[in-house]
């Protein structure tokens, strides 16, 4: 992918973002799922975690072909949040029958609050980050940037740029938290390519500008896989 | 040039002010604005306005604006706000083309009354084009127009210089302006814009930019504003034209905790603030001490081109401590160049410590050494700005009018930062000297100096694009 400064490379044509948000908003939900808030993730060209949204076992069987062991199941519906406190992800599942029986469980602990389970690839890589969006009141779209996973609440270092991003402003604002050097070359891991990571940057506050019905997003964590940022888990947030 | 800035212009260089609800009463606030005036020697005329007496402080004293008969440029209101719209009618009606308006009590009072007068003496000074800084605050100074419009006649003791200082706070602009005076620190302006009647930030960065030759860097004090998008824009707009860095208030303010999302609860406005304020080029620095300092060493030093520092102290302590500070702040103490090391070792024992940091203290007795050791570093290509750290003891008594010479020769051809520093009475009128001169810049701590070059360094890198 070639990368300048404010260019956007959409998989998706345009307006299909809209659809989503749309059909969400018909049925009076503020919240998008995993599955959809990634959707829109990829038509703004951020690279996303392969996966297949399965709601029976079959379908489970199938998308475990395509993705291939080990993977990642995980409960998937606008209406749940937390999915690590409700026990809904599983982790490192690595063959026919532990799927089967996570997808069960899962489907249990659900309560019927949702029918679809995520079947992720598991991203390999121990760098987690944040990447997200909120729409200020005075600001309009600002893009934050930070280290991720659980450390993002613990931690906090964050920092906050204003949309639209120039590639100086996300690569500034990935300098300038405490734990920058975890985008290094460290313990035999390689650098973070910052061009994708910026871009990626870009590409969430590109999200805020060109949707106003859109409040807030998160891309929590994004793995570095390689060096190569991918959004694992998303959330995005209507007004 | 707009309405705004022409009346600005005037409002900052009137010919003529009048002070309404002048007094003799220390009681009253009239009296410190008529002392303001009188002692900070202006030179244009001065009109007391009061109903209540023939004569203020000598001057002869009128019962209104139009009581007066000639054109005011300026008026200083402090009269109580049920008064305000007959002022501003009469100021209106007379062609006023400025007003500072001291008088408190209206928007900040939880009391719907007082918006509705902000609002109505709002609508007659925008039709009436007159730019007004307040209400509710001190008042403001043109250190280069002998103006001291403000209740505090103490601010004319602020050295004149190249910083305009522009404060929500009446409280911090008071504290900057006595840390001025103890540090030597010269001010073009001081504007307290209070509660911001229709002079904003905004405004007062366009006119300080664009039409005052008098003032180099901006200083601002932020507590938090109505539209900061139109002040990101003018900030964008001057990009690198005059160094503004500013303290913002608020960084305990917590994010929306409602929110859904990690991002919506941990943005709070002010690490929102501070990533705008990158993106517009200026320079956010987080405390009093360390904006006074920075807003000094960026009127008194050129750029700094690079990040490479030399530290020369007369004692090895403050070298260490500023060595620490510069080390957090992204300066580097560079190697020197062969030849420079080569020079310096001529010039001290092999005991002391010869390379970056010097420890120039076995050269206290030999002005010649010292100045030979400064002048290579001076020379050294990987050395961006010096630091020169020096304790006075009663053996190195001569050392500053040693290298005191060279110095102004010099004149910082790159950034000198200083901390040389000795009782109270010693030493004061070479620094003073050697300051005005252009020099260095001195500051009272190593840590200080330190930081004042860092905040050089990071100027030059928040202005680059």
């Amino acid at each position: 992918m070639q990368l300048k400064d404010k260019k956007l490379y959409k998989t998706a044509p345009r307006g299909y973002e809209m659809e989503i948000i749309q059909k969400a908003l018909n049925k009076g939900r503020n919240t998008l799922s995993e599955y959809e808030s990634k959707q829109i993730l990829s038509a703004y060209h951020i690279p996303v975690v392969n996966e297949i949204l399965t709601e029976n076992i079959e379908d489970l069987l199938i998308a475990a072909r395509k993705i291939g062991y080990p993977l990642v199941l995980k409960g998937c519906s606008p209406e749940i949040a937390h999915k690590t406190e409700k026990g809904l992800i599983r982790m490192d599942i690595r063959d026919d029958e532990e799927a089967k029986a996570a997808f069960d469980d899962i489907y249990s602990r659900m309560n019927g609050s949702g029918n679809a389970v995520l079947v992720q690839e598991m991203v390999k890589g121990k760098r987690e980050l944040v990447a997200g969006m909120t729409r200020d009141a005075q600001f309009g779209p600002c893009v934050m940037f930070g280290l991720g996973g659980i450390f993002t609440e613990i931690l906090k270092d964050i920092s906050f740029r204003l949309a639209p991003l120039e590639k100086r402003d996300a690569m500034e604002m990935m300098r300038e938290i405490k734990g920058s050097k975890i985008l290094e070359s460290v313990r035999g891991m390689e650098a973070v390519d910052l061009d994708l990571m910026a871009q990626l940057l870009i590409n969430t506050g590109q999200i805020g500008l060109e949707n106003e019905r859109i409040s807030e997003i998160d891309i929590n964590p994004v793995i570095i896989s390689g060096s190569k940022p991918v959004a694992v888990d998303a959330l995005i947030v209507l007004a | 040039m707009s309405e705004n800035v022409i009346g600005m212009d005037v409002l900052f260089n009137p010919g003529s002010v009048a002070v309404i609800g002048a007094s003799e009463k220390p009681e009253k606030l009239g009296s410190h604005v008529m002392n303001s005036l009188i002692k900070g020697g202006f030179k244009g005329e001065i009109i007391p306005v009061n109903p209540y007496s023939d004569t203020t402080m000598g001057l002869k004293t009128y019962s209104s604006i139009s009581d007066y008969g000639k054109q005011i440029d300026m008026v200083i209101v402090a009269v109580p706000a049920k008064l305000l719209v007959e002022v501003f009618r009469e100021c209106a009606d007379s062609g006023v083309k400025g007003v500072v308006l001291i008088t408190a009590g209206f928007k900040e009072i939880e009391d719907s009354s007082g918006i509705e007068l902000h609002n109505t003496i709002g609508e007659i000074a925008d039709k009436a084009g007159i730019c007004v800084i307040g209400p509710n605050t001190f008042g403001m100074i043109n250190f280069h127009a002998s103006l001291n419009a403000s209740f505090t006649p103490e601010f004319s003791r602020v050295k004149k210089g190249t910083i305009a200082l522009v404060s929500q706070s009446g409280g911090i602009s008071h504290l900057f302006g006595f840390m001025a005076m103890r540090t030597d620190v010269g001010f073009s302006k001081i504007i307290g814009l209070g509660n911001r009647l229709n002079i904003d930030f905004a405004e007062v960065v366009e006119y300080l930019m664009d039409n005052d030759p008098d003032t180099k860097v901006l200083m601002l004090y932020m507590e938090g504003i109505d539209n900061p998008g139109r002040l990101m824009e003018i900030f964008k707009k001057h990009r690198g034209k005059k160094p503004v860095i500013i303290n913002k208030t608020g960084s305990s303010e917590k994010g929306d905790q409602a929110s859904k999302s990690h991002t919506g609860s941990m943005a709070g406005r002010h690490e929102i603030y501070m990533g705008a304020f990158r993106q517009a080029g200026i320079l956010a620095i987080d405390d009093t001490e360390n904006l006074l300092d920075s807003a000094k060493a960026l009127a008194g030093c050129p750029e700094l081109e690079g990040n490479g520092v030399a530290i020369l102290s007369g004692q090895a302590g403050p070298g260490m401590a500023a060595c620490d500070v510069c080390e957090a702040n992204g300066l580097k103490i560079v190697d020197f160049q062969n030849h420079t090391q080569g020079r310096i070792n001529q010039n001290l024992p092999p005991l002391a410590l010869r390379s970056n940091p010097v420890d120039m203290g076995p050269a206290w007795y030999d002005a010649v050494a010292s100045r030979e050791i400064i002048k290579a570093v001076m020379d050294d290509e990987n050395v961006n700005g010096i630091l020169i750290l020096i304790m006075f003891a009663s053996a190195n008594v001569g050392v500053v009018n040693g290298i005191s010479h060279l110095l102004m020769n010099w004149k910082q051809k790159k950034p000198l930062v200083t901390c040389i520093y000795a009782p109270p009475g010693i030493w004061d009128r070479e620094m003073e000297h050697l300051e005005i001169s252009g020099a260095l810049v001195n500051f009272p701590s190593p840590e200080r100096a330190a930081r004042a070059m860092a905040s050089l360094w990071r100027y030059k890198n928040a202005i680059e694009r």
